[in-house]
């Protein structure tokens, strides 16, 4: 007789159990700077298990926050490209979506293209992006990092080295270097 | 009553929850127990952080089910750091792996434990707690991703290489005006532009600082292009850095004026690059010198990876003083009264550097 309890316990706490196991974990962190990470199939992972359709995929860029102290995940789901990487830095540079968020990068930027090698994400833009560009060295360091971050979302894409008409640049105005290619940044961006 | 049923009930129930504690910590949704978790792979890199331009080494050992890992720093003989992983025996991976030895010399897997491995990390030099981070993180067995160990060690400032005595007199400082000839740097909106307003408190902190014995080296002291008119960024701002390192001067100050689209934003901030661990220092001093001056927001210290800090051999900072895209703050940077306040500000702060950096020498 009792047993009969005790049965009933065990079919309860199997049942928390389970239903403990079913609930949504937590979004995987990605581990960046690896090298040899096995190349997903899709071109972007999604670090939310929204409904993306086969016609469209979710895009992270990073764009500033109004007073300039830190950068900010925008996420937006567009029609899939062939060129997925050159896509997320034309939505970039095309600016935030939200009023909160400022663009750091000079009006008019073109995006040349993206080509990536051995982990590196080559970025190749326009003259626009260096010429007359006059940002502060607080500007500059929030675009270097939004483009090397924005980029650095895909895994395969570990370090980012940003171009000029396909040549390398030291510097984008005056302060920051980027004459090697560097790794995402996480101290920048601002964490709810 | 089948008791055998019941008690093999109760052992699938004891082991899920045993499962279960093990696992939550780490927000696992792992169910079956794996008979043998083990350690299957072991890599790593060294990753320059785009922002602050400071490197790291981050080891990950693949672990095909979930563990829980404690580090701490034994630095009492050799420095080391130890890492234990329970959950996982060591696997088929190598048990040893070299590095070149500016952030770790290298690394040794020893089974402890039927179901616990030790990492034992071998370091060139003592590290802070601060200077690592070891986390796991989980897998996904839908994307047979397997849980993994992550070993992130900030490369070390070296060892003070310097040493400083207090007070002004005798010091050696090279000033940095940024910008200049064809390069204007920021325009504000009703055009005062940056290389002027930097010169002009460049000239200023000269002043001062000769006043107070010290030997100045400035990379301009007019309006012009330090290396040449058009030149490359690197020829530019190489020739600034070259200024310090030719004269070995004891500190690098480069001024500058800020600028952002937002033309709200404003206040001073100093930026370093940790190459040893003078330049935060550098940089607290100057920014609590120039603090308060006019009311100014105090946007504080950051480490940054700014070509003509990263490429002096000598503690060095850059201030930016104010934003010139800020209409009120544009007025301030053009004022000469504002100038002399700034310039006595970061000639206090170089002169409390000097005072501070004298302390962490003797302690070392």
């Amino acid at each position: 007789m009792l047993r009969k309890p005790l049965y009933a316990f065990i079919f309860l706490m199997l049942v928390l159990l389970l239903a403990g196991c079913d609930a949504p974990t937590a979004p995987a962190e990605k581990d960046k700077a690896m090298e040899g990470q096995p190349a997903q199939s899709s071109s972007i992972t999604s670090t939310t298990p929204a409904a993306v359709s086969q016609s469209t995929m979710q895009i992270t860029t990073y764009q500033a926050a109004k007073n300039a102290e830190y950068l900010v995940a925008e996420k937006q789901t567009v029609a899939k490209s062939e060129h997925p990487a050159k896509t997320a830095l034309e939505l970039l540079v095309a600016g935030p979506r939200s009023k909160e968020l400022v663009s750091v990068v000079p009006p008019g930027t073109k995006v040349l293209g993206v080509n990536i090698s051995k982990g590196i994400a080559y970025a190749d833009f326009d003259e626009t992006l260096v010429k007359n560009n006059h940002s502060g060295a607080t500007a500059e360091q929030l675009l270097v990092v939004a483009i090397v971050n924005t980029l650095t979302e895909f895994p395969e894409i570990e370090k980012v080295k940003i171009l000029v008409n396909g040549k390398s640049v030291d510097t984008i105005s005056g302060h920051m270097d980027t004459s090697e290619p560097f790794g995402r940044s996480e101290q920048l961006i601002k964490k709810n | 009553m089948p008791m055998k049923k019941f008690w093999f009930v109760l052992v699938i129930l004891v082991s899920l929850l045993s499962q279960q504690v093990w696992a939550a910590p780490l927000d696992s949704s792992l169910l079956a127990p794996t008979p043998s978790v083990q350690i299957s792979s072991i890599r790593y890199a060294v990753h320059t952080d785009s922002a602050t331009g400071g490197k790291s080494l981050r080891v990950v050992l693949d672990v095909n089910g979930p563990v829980k890992v404690t580090a701490s720093s034994n630095m009492l003989q050799d420095p080391q750091l130890v890492i234990t992983i329970q959950g996982a025996s060591v696997g088929s991976v190598a048990n040893s792996v070299v590095f070149d030895g500016s952030i770790a010399k290298d690394l040794t897997i020893l089974q402890t434990g039927k179901t616990e491995s030790q990492i034992t990390v071998n370091l060139p030099q003592i590290i802070d707690d601060s200077d690592y981070q070891v986390s796991v993180l989980p897998g996904d067995t839908a994307a047979n991703k397997p849980f993994r160990v992550v070993i992130d060690i900030d490369k070390p400032l070296p060892l003070p290489e310097f040493t400083f005595t207090p007070g002004l007199r005798g010091k050696r400082i090279a000033i940095d005006p940024g910008h200049g000839g064809s390069d204007v740097g920021a325009i504000g909106p009703n055009g005062i532009q940056e290389k002027v307003v930097t010169l002009g408190v460049a000239m200023k902190v000269k002043a001062l600082l000769e006043q107070a014995g010290a030997k100045v080296y400035m990379t301009r002291t007019d309006d012009r292009d330090v290396f040449a008119p058009n030149d490359t960024a690197s020829e530019e701002l190489g020739a600034r850095s070259e200024v310090g390192n030719k004269n070995q001067v004891d500190i690098f100050v480069d001024i500058h004026a800020n600028s952002f689209a937002n033309p709200q934003v404003g206040g001073t901030g100093t930026y370093y690059f940790k190459k040893s661990m003078y330049d935060k220092l550098l940089a607290k001093t100057i920014q609590n010198g120039v603090c308060g001056v006019y009311g100014l927001a105090d946007r504080g210290i950051y480490p940054a990876n700014f070509y003509v800090l990263k490429h002096t051999n000598m503690p060095a900072i850059l201030i930016e003083m104010a934003f010139l895209s800020n209409p009120n703050e544009e007025k301030l940077l053009a004022a000469p009264a504002f100038q002399q306040q700034m310039a006595q500000g970061i000639v206090s702060g170089i002169d409390n550097f000097f005072t501070q950096a004298a302390k962490l020498g003797v302690s070392n």
